[in-house]
Formats: C-alpha cells, structure tokens, sequence
C-alpha cells in the first residue's frame, strides 16, 4: 500500500493539536482528522517560568488521548513538537522526559528559526497554488505572539527572512500598560510598528518589488478561511473591506461575525492590522492567507523525509540561496565560495564511506563553505572567530540552533586552530556526535581551501577517487600548482588525523 | 400600515393545551370503527400511557413553577398557574372520553367478539368465585403486604404509579370508629387474570377485583366496611425538563425547600369510592378537588395493551407489515462496497433496519475497520447494536460511544449497558454536561487501499431495532468525503475538542442550527418578495420554538406557500389574517408513529431538502445536540419529496388544524381514500419483489469463458 499515515503534533502555548495526515502519491497530502483542546500553557511559562502540575496532568492526559488516536489510525509515523511555552519553562527536559513516560510521545522543542520553517512548509504544502505563487514576487509573513517573521522570494527561492520583535501578544501587552483606548489602539499600533517596519525598508527590502502577500497566523488567517476557503487570493481591495469589518463594531458583534471567541478579537485585530500595514509597505497587490498551521508544517516535513509525496519545494536550495544573500551581505567571494563548494562537496562525496555522513551534513558543508570568509567584513585578522560569530548572530531559516552552531564551527575552524572536544569552553553544549561532525567536515574544508589557496580558482575538473587508505584528487590544470601542493600537505594532517586517509594531489597534464 | 409584530403570542397555541389536543387525536384512533377492534385497544392504552407522562413531566413542570412563584409567561402569553387553570378542564375532558370509549364502545364489541373483561367480581359466577379466591391464595396472598393506619402507625407511603386498595375496616370487637387501610396490587404479578373457559366467550379479570374480594382474608380481625383502587401519581422528577429555561433552574434552586419533594400531583379513584375512603385519602395526600380524577372502569388503562397481547385475535388486529429489505443493499451484501457505488436512502420501518445493525456487525468484523464511533440515545433491551461495539473492541477496533443518559426514563437501562460496553474495552462518554446529545450518527472509519474512507449513517430516529419496527424514519448511509469529515468533527467535538474550522454539510445544534433553519426559511421569504416561486413543506414531531414560528409567518405574509406535517404539539395557528393564510398544518396518527424530521426548501429552482433529529422545538435548537444533513443525491431527494407529498395527500389517517385551533380529518372531497402509510408499505414489498426479480436474473445468466486477445 502505497498510502502512509502521520500524526502532527503541535504542543502549542495555548492549544494542544493533533493532525493526522494521508501521504499518497496520488492524492498528495490529505488531513483526515484534527483534533483542538485549549490548554494554556503559556501563562505558566511565562509568568512563573515553569509550568505546573495540573496543567503537565492535564497536557499528559490530552497526549494520552492523542496516543490511543494514533493507535486507532495505525498511523506509519508520528512527531510532536513544542514551541515557545515549553522552550522557554525551565524545566523543559524535565517535561520531555515526563510526556514520553507516560504517553510515550517525545515532544522535540523547535527554536524561533526551525517554528518558522515548519510555518513555511506548511504554506508549502498547499503545493499546486503556493508553486505558482512564489515564482512571483512573493513576501510571507509568519505572525506570532512574541514576534513576526517576513521571509521574501524571488523566481521560486527564499532569499531573505528577518525577525522582527512584534508579535502579537506583545503588541497587545504593550497597549493594556499604556491603557490605550480602543480608539487609540489604531494609531499607537502603527507608530510603534512602522519604526521597525521603516528599518526593515531600508535595510532589507530596499527597492524590491513584492506582488503578494502570504500570511501565517493563528489569527487573522482562521477568519478569512471561514470566510473565502483556504485557496481564497484576496485583492488589496477586498483585504481592506474585510479589516474595516473587523473593526466597526463591539467586540462582540465582531466575535459574531468573525465566529472567533471574544477575548480573541483583539488579537485578530492587531495581526489584521500589520497585514494590512506589511502589505501597504511592501505595495502586495494580493493577499493569501492559506490558514496553514504549524502541524501542516511538520508533516510536510515528514513527507520529505520520507519521500512520501513527489514534486515537493526544494528547501535546501532556500537554506542555499539565504546563505548566499548573508556573504554578498558581508562581501564575500561568490567566485571563491563557489570554488570552495565544489571542491568540498567533491571530496566529500568521494569519501561517503569513510565518513557515514548524509545529505543534510552535506548541506552543512555547503553553507560553511558559503559563509566561510563572511568574517573578513570585520578584519582580516581573527577571520574565524568573526565568521563564527557572524553565523552563530544570523537567523538562517531552516537550519536549528545546533544546525548553525555545526556550519558556524566547521567555518570557525577552517581558520582557527580546532579545538577539542575536550578542551571546549564557554556556553556551547555540543554533544559528542555533533562535534565529530564538526571535526569530520572541518577536515574536509581544511583540505579544500588548501586547493584552492591561490584564491585563483586554479583547480578545473578535479577528481576524486579513494584507492584502499588513499583519496587521489587528480586536477586537470595547465597552471603550476606548486603554491596549492605546498599548502595541501600543510592542511592534510588533520584530514589524515579524522580519516586515517592519506590524501595525494595529481595533475593530469594534457600535452 | 403598521408592522406585524410575528411574534404577538396572540399568534400562538399554549403547547400543553396542543398536546392535549394530540392526545385526543389518538384517542380518535380508538374511536374509528374502520380499525380493527384490537388495535383501537392499543391506541386507548396509548392514550393513557401518553397521559401519565405528560403529567409527570410538564403537569410537574409547572406545578414547580408555580411553587416557585415563577410566573413568565409562555408563548401564548400565560402564566403557570393560567395554564393549569385551563388544563384541568381539559385533562378531565380528556380522561371522561377515554373511559366512555371504554366502557360505550371497546367493552361492548369485545364482548360480541368473544372477550369479556369482567367489571367487577360480584359478576363472577359461583364457579369463578371459587377459581379466583383459590388463584388469590395460591399466588397473590404471599406477595401482599397490607399496611393499616392507626395512632401508632402513621400513613404509609403510596408510591408513585402503583395501584393500591384503599379499605375502611373496623375491628370485629371494636366498636364503630373506621380505621384505614391499604395493600399495593403487586407489579410482578399479571394484572389480567383469565378464568377458565369452555369455548365461546373468553373471560378476563383484573387481578386488583380479585384483591378487592379477598380483602378481609388480609385484615383477620376485622369487618371490610369497603374497599376501592386508587393510584397517585406524585411530582418525583430528579430533574427538571429541560425544556425550561435556565432562569427556572435557578429560581428552583433558590427556592428549594419550598419545592415539595414527591408531591401528589394526581389521584385516580374508582368513581363510586366511599365519601369517608375519598376524604380519608385527599387529606392524608394534600389534595385539590381539582387533582382528583373519578374513573368510571379500571384504573390505569396501560393494561390494555396486555390484552392486545392475548393470542388467539389476530383477527382483530391489523394484519402485520414485515419491513421489507433493501433493494440497494441485499442481505449478504458487503455493505462497504455498495456504499461505494452511491448513497442510500432507508425508509423504516417500510424497510428494515437490518442495514444499520449490519453496518456496526460488519464493520466490528472488517480487518480494515480501524474505528468506529456511535451516539447512542436509547436502546432496545437486548441490543445487536450493543452486542456488535462490544464485538468490535474486542476486535481491537477503537470504539467510541456517546452514551446518553439524560435520555427520559432510559437512565437506569442505560447505565447498565454503558458498562458492559466499558468493560468490553469502548470508550464510553457519558454525554455532555448541560446539553442533550439527541443526534443519532454512526461513523466507521475504514483504511483502504487509497487510504482512510470514512461511512457514516446517519438518521432521524434512535438505534434501537425494536422501535424501528414502529417508527417512521429517514436514514442515509453514505461514504462522501464531505459528510465523512463533518462526522469526525462531530465526533471529536463530543470528545471534547474545539469545533473545527469549516463545517462541510452537517447543521449543528447547539451551534447554529436554528440560525441555518432561520435562513433556509427566509430565502423562501426572498424568493416571495421578489415573485419567485417558493415553498416550504416541513415535516416533525413538534413545533413551538417562537422565532422559527416567527419567521414562518413572515414568509407567509410574503406568500410562501408552507405545508407542514406536525404529528404532535403545533404552536403555530393558521389562517389568521396577514399572518398565516398560506399556511396548512397536518397531523398523521397511525398505526406507525410518525417520527421522521423531512425539511424542504423549494430555493428558487434548486431544491434543497434535509433530514434530522431535531424537531423545532427550543429545547432542540438550543440544548441538544442535533444534526441536520442534506440529501444531495437527485434520485434521494425525489424519494424524500415523494415521501413529503404522499402524506400531504392522506386523507384517511391526517387531521387537518383549523383556523378555531380544532383538529379536523382531512376531508376527501370527492377524491378516493389514500392512506399514505399503507401505500409506504406496498412500494416498500414492490420495490424488494422488483429487486429480487432482478437479481433472480442475474444469477440465472451463465457466462462463457471466451478467448481474449490482448
């Protein structure tokens, strides 16, 4: 049977969800059920840090229910993920292990820049109109409660995502301690977002032009499903209708009309508003707001890594594409870093079996090759300190903190002498596994950037062979490499000392 | 011109006084000479059953209310203490035409038909006499508890519903001071007792004549001055209707010691009981003359339907329907791969509710059956459908059941069969708090080869096999996606989840159920207006819900034509002026109790029809949990307008409410007689003779292997 079954589970700060999917190469995705319970979590986080008894009783039994669910689905897969109440409780760990104890359902905590991938899947998995509509000019804004996140394609590929602090429950704090009127409410809104925004222009959007709109939220996005369906493209026009709707009215003839529950509508207006506002600083003519949902996110996740549905987005070339946009930030060579790359990925695809390691490390090759020389923006000393920095201070959308934390070292180190695991100090907790990824893919780019030193990009056509404890790089060059030779055995004993690989440069003269 | 105001309750009937008026319709059943003797047997008794039900739930209900000094009015604009005020006259009305058809008309024809119930036992021959004082020693003495009253023992307590003796005695020595006595007539014994016969007239006792005869073989010592039946029927409902209004509630809990708990509400006495035996018992009970029912033959006429029961008078009965099968659906059919090829409609009890038993047996046996999630309101006793969830948990299928315990009467039944299916390895919900959840919806969820398919059933009427031998309803069996997704959504908002965020077809009570009938009834409204055609023809059990009435009148002012088919309480007048000229409204009483909801909208061109469980009553819209689907498929809707139009042409069994509130039959006016629940029995045998033909032929085809080219 070719049709797999998925439970998504998004343990949110205030609603636990369950999603179940079908994958079928025929029909695509397909949720077939959805279950919703409030439970407010978040208080207990953010208020007291942790969160109490009854509420971890009362998530356990919702999971336990959630679990028998799954069972009766005989679902093929299953993950379950938290977000910022459980990120930010200190007894998180203590929570994970509790959960999976007693409901047998392991709650992975996602950072800010994973949630917002998984929201971006999740637009992405609407497949067919979100494939059409991101060839366009295309911005998404992903509202949450601390903060927003505007992420803008260009031709089919994310090149930019910036995380801006205004978020709705924030927004909506700030306005009960100045005790705004609800009149008022309007322009003190703008004036605080459109500093930000105004910033955003002028650093990030520039003069680029956007078409639509993509919005991702609990908020505003629910309303217009109900209203329009989720393939519903509202115009400029029919955007601004819909939001002075929202604001003529009580709250609760506004609660009516939209079928949300009162206490909610503030909060539907505020994320209305900055739509609105986003999308006049942007010029959107249209506006999608697919309703697409963290669980939507998480099992579009799933299916690419099951390769449970064809014709999926092609993210890594996103997380490539953002990488890129980050070095032409600091002015890094394209031209090199593409050299770079090559080489790196050559070696490395020559060495699968020595090395175990997969495609996603392999992505982690690939960006600290891009980014390796971001830090020379700062000085020319320290480059790989300052790299390191810089990576470990940029969002990359798509990749985990511990993600970034391995590209941001592997880079670091091409530079800096590596540190071992057990000389380690400071605030970084990389588990063992992590840092031999580290250690193997610093090794690799160590002996790329040897080959290509010169910065001349001498070396076309290098191949790669490994021969019994030998990898024979073999370039096919007119040009004297006697300057790469020197530094590729300078670099070598640290590829020899992770491999046990003696590697040998050749050059194959055509006379 | 000033506007009407729709919802004047000079423009409604006060529901009690509707409801007396059904009654009476089925007592008009027991008064048709054109139905079998025994039948109009069984319509008296139900007459009777349907009496004591109303006094205990709504007679209660506004006797608490009036001790609460609750005094909103009603639809109509009357207080409680109004509407007792006018019942009492017409319950009295009520109960002599029972007792006159009794005794003028049934005893008689019974007699001449070779059945005689013997009044009283002075009747008995010396020969009986002996008979029935030796059945009395023998089997009623030893269950006998006889209970005097005197200084030192106070007077007992009668409880609700039973039948009782009263008895003035007095001591053999004594001299002439009365004592009073009483002895309860034993549930657990027969309450018709036959005398032996030999050949031609048959003869029936009342176990409590028997009783009444051997009195002073319970009170030895003492001389039986008289002794007479009586039953009390007591204000003891736990809970309140829930027809009231949540302020009542409240008020009542304000109020509760004032609430006199277990309060008699009415007493029945045979209607020559002895002054001094009467007034002994209305003080003793606190009693109004006004409560007080003198009955002119036995007490209780429920036991009727024991005499229905007799064998041997088949041929006073009507001739029994066998519920025909299923042409879509033959037995032995794998009911999931029907359902595949399309909708099917089920008209019970024409057709048999075999289907819907099958689905749960079958689904409990599929492998591929994953789950399978059930509301239950009430059960026959010994269920299959209970039998076949229990089945499929053993099975490891995931068994959701929604039990409804707040169903009337059905709690203690309930209970116990909830955990035995508990036990069993469902899950069982103890329904919900504050609402009723009245939906009767079935759904299996099934992993197929392209993926999860979900079937669901849903219907008008309970899961209960036995009672869809009697009652009419609609059900749909169907495996659309759309309707598959509402239905897990129903399910896991009766699991406690939110509600999702788009509803594909299904109407939900209490959410918004009542608000999609208001709307369905205002765009006929529109249609009018703009002088388009339009129509509304509704069928159901009741209707008194004021904004749905409401709105039914506007659109009849705006000339919508509106056929209704109400069986019971109508709130609705019709024929007043500017208001409701072009509304009609029909009551069927049969030998089958009309209970399916059917909604049709005539929407321009484009029909729209819908079934439920939801009658338009407040308490349905507002707090039950209801369902309303619409039938989508053309040739489904055809058979449900067909359904609608055949009883708006009965004119045998249909009384028709008039402009004075009076029900008259529905005249014929030189049309021939149509009997619309006959006619439903004989399409109902054609269409299964016309199925098995076909099938007959398919089976008699051989089919030659032929060579094929590929």
């Amino acid at each position: 049977m070719s049709v797999k079954t998925f439970a998504a589970i998004d343990v949110g700060s205030f609603e636990l969800t369950m999603k179940i999917f079908e994958f079928s190469q025929k029909g695509g995705m397909k949720e077939i059920d959805c279950v919703r319970r409030r439970l407010d979590l978040g208080t207990d986080t953010y208020f007291n840090d942790k969160i109490s008894n009854e509420k971890m009783d009362e998530l356990c039994r919702t999971l336990q229910e959630f679990s028998d669910r799954m069972r009766a689905y005989k679902v093929d897969g299953c993950s379950a993920y938290g977000t910022s109440a459980i990120r930010e409780t200190k007894n998180t760990t203590i929570i994970q292990d509790q959960v999976a104890q007693r409901t047998g359902i392991r709650i992975n905590v996602l950072s800010n820049s994973e949630q917002r991938f998984l929201g971006y899947k999740a637009v992405a998995a609407r497949g067919e109109t979100f494939g059409r509509i991101i060839g366009d000019k295309t911005a998404v804004v992903d509202i949450g409660g601390g903060s927003i996140q505007l992420s803008l394609f260009d031709n089919d590929t994310l090149v930019s995502t910036q995380n801006l602090r205004l978020g709705v429950l924030r927004i909506q704090e700030y306005l009960n301690r100045f005790e705004a009127k609800s009149s008022q409410a309007e322009n003190l809104i703008e004036e605080m977002t459109m500093a930000q925004l105004g910033t955003y222009k002028k650093l990030f959007l520039k003069d680029r032009e956007i078409r639509n709109l993509i919005v991702v939220d609990d908020y505003v996005s629910p309303c217009i499903v109900r209203e329009n369906g989720s393939d519903a493209m509202l115009t400029a026009e029919d955007y601004r209708v819909f939001q002075r709707r929202i604001r003529s009215g009580s709250d609760t003839q506004a609660a009516m009309a939209l079928g949300v529950s009162e206490e909610k509508v503030p909060l539907v207006f505020i994320s209305a508003l900055l739509v609105a506002e986003i999308a006049e600083l942007m010029g959107a003519e249209r506006i999608w707001a697919p309703g697409a949902t963290l669980c939507d996110g998480i099992a579009y996740e799933y299916a690419e890594k099951n390769k449970a549905l064809s014709g999926l987005h092609d993210f890594e070339k996103d997380i490539i594409a953002c990488a890129s946009n980050i070095s032409k930030r600091y002015m890094g060579s394209k031209k090199r870093s593409e050299t770079l790359e090559r080489i790196a990925t050559t070696i490395f695809d020559s060495m699968k079996k020595v090395h175990g390691l997969g495609r996603r490390e392999r992505l982690y090759l690939r960006l600290a090759a891009i980014l390796h020389d971001c830090g020379k923006y700062i000085g020319m000393v320290n480059i790989g300190e300052n790299t390191f920095q810089i990576i470990m201070a940029t969002e990359i959308i798509g990749l985990s903190h511990l993600e970034r934390e391995i590209v941001a070292n592997v880079a670091r180190f091409n530079y800096s002498r590596f540190v071992y695991y057990s000389e380690q100090t400071g605030a970084s907790r990389l588990d063992r596994d992590s840092y031999l990824i580290i250690a193997k893919l610093t090794a690799i780019l160590r002996l790329a950037s040897g080959l290509d030193r010169s910065h001349k990009q001498k070396l076309t056509g290098l191949k790669a062979a490994l021969k019994d404890n030998r990898l024979v790089l073999t370039v096919d060059t007119q040009v004297d490499i006697t300057l790469e030779k020197g530094f590729f055995r300078m670099r070598e004993d640290f590829f020899k000392e992770v491999f046990s690989i003696e590697p040998v440069l050749k050059q194959h003269k055509e006379l | 011109m000033a506007e009407t105001d729709f919802s004047d309750p000079k423009y409604y009937t006060n529901r009690e006084l509707s409801w007396i008026l059904f009654d009476h319709r089925v007592l008009n059943e027991a008064r048709d000479k054109s139905i079998p003797l025994f039948e109009r047997l069984k319509f008296l008794s139900i007459t009777a059953s349907n009496l004591d039900e109303f006094f205990m739930i709504r007679v209660a209900s506004l006797q608490d209310m009036v001790n609460a000094k609750y005094d909103k009015t009603d639809i109509a604009g009357l207080t409680p203490t109004q509407q007792l005020k006018l019942l009492d006259p017409a319950i009295h009305q009520l109960v002599e035409l029972q007792y006159s058809t009794y005794n003028r008309s049934l005893l008689p024809q019974l007699r001449q038909n070779g059945l005689q119930i013997i009044r009283q036992h002075e009747e008995l021959t010396a020969e009986e006499a002996a008979y029935v004082d030796r059945y009395f020693e023998e089997n009623v003495y030893p269950v006998l508890t006889p209970m005097a009253v005197d200084s030192s023992r106070p007077f007992p307590l009668i409880r609700n519903k039973t039948l009782n003796i009263a008895a003035l005695v007095r001591k053999k020595n004594g001299k002439d001071e009365l004592e009073f006595a009483t002895v309860q007539v034993p549930g657990v014994l027969s309450r018709i007792v036959p005398l032996p016969s030999e050949g031609g007239v048959r003869k029936l006792i009342l176990l409590e004549e028997i009783i009444e005869r051997n009195m002073h073989k319970l009170f030895l010592n003492y001389d039986i001055v008289c002794a007479h039946p009586y039953q009390i029927m007591r204000n003891a409902d736990l809970t309140l209707e829930e027809d009231e209004a949540a302020d009542l509630l409240k008020e009542i809990e304000k109020q509760l010691k004032k609430r006199q708990w277990g309060e008699a509400i009415r007493l029945e006495v045979e209607a020559d009981m002895d002054k001094r035996l009467l007034k002994i018992l209305k003080e003793e009970l606190r009693l109004d003359e006004s409560y007080i029912y003198r009955i002119d033959g036995p007490l209780d006429l429920t036991v009727l339907m024991k005499v229905y029961a007799l064998e041997g008078f088949d041929h006073l009965k009507a001739e029994s329907y066998t519920p025909q099968p299923v042409p879509e659906l033959p037995a032995g059919c794998n009911l999931f791969e029907e359902l595949r090829k399309g909708d099917v409609l089920l008209h019970h009890p024409y057709q048999t509710f075999e289907p819907v038993v099958e689905f749960i047996r079958q689904a409990a046996r599929d492998p591929k059956v994953l789950a399978i999630k059930q509301t239950l309101y009430r059960v026959s006793g010994n269920s299959p459908i209970i039998r076949a969830l229990a089945q499929a948990a053993e099975n490891g299928k995931q068994v959701t059941v929604l039990v409804e315990l707040k169903a009337r009467f059905d709690e203690e039944n309930n209970i116990v069969w909830a955990k035995m299916l508990e036990k069993a390895g469902c899950h069982v919900i103890y329904g919900l708090v504050g609402l009723k959840t009245h939906c009767k919806i079935t759904l299996v969820v099934r992993k197929e080869e392209d993926g999860i398919r979900r079937y669901v059933h849903l219907g008008t009427g309970n899961y209960n096999d036995a009672t869809a031998k009697l009652y009419t309803d609609v059900g749909l069996m169907t495996c659309s996606e759309a309707i598959g997704e509402d239905a897990t959504a129903v399910f896991n908002m009766l699991s406690g989840y939110s509600e999702p965020l788009v509803w594909n077809k299904l109407s939900l009570a209490p959410l918004w159920l009542k608000d999609k009938f208001l709307y369905l009834i205002d765009r006929e409204r529109r249609y009018a207006e703009e002088g388009r055609p339009a129509r509304i023809i509704a069928k159901m059990n009741s209707l008194c819900d004021r904004d749905i009435i409401a709105a039914l009148y506007r659109a009849s002012a705006a000339g919508v034509k509106i056929d209704l088919i109400v069986r019971g309480i109508c709130c609705l007048k019709t024929g007043v002026k500017g208001v409701s000229e072009t509304i009609t409204v029909r009551s069927i009483v049969g030998n089958f109790l009309e209970h399916s909801r059917i909604f049709y909208f005539q929407n321009d061109e484009h029909y729209e029809i819908y079934c439920g469980s939801a009658d338009w009553m407040p308490r349905n819209l507002e707090r039950r949990v209801e369902i309303l689907f619409p039938v989508d498929t053309p040739k489904l809707k055809e058979r449900l307008f067909h359904i609608l139009d055949s009883l708006l042409k009965d004119n045998v069994k249909a009384s028709v409410l008039q402009a004075d509130g009076a029900y008259e039959k529905a005249g014929r006016r030189g049309k021939p007689q149509f009997h619309a629940q006959e006619a439903f029995c004989r399409e109902a045998v054609a269409q299964a003779k016309a199925a098995a033909r076909e099938d007959g032929g398919v089976t008699r085809t051989f089919i030659p292997e032929t060579h094929q080219e590929k």
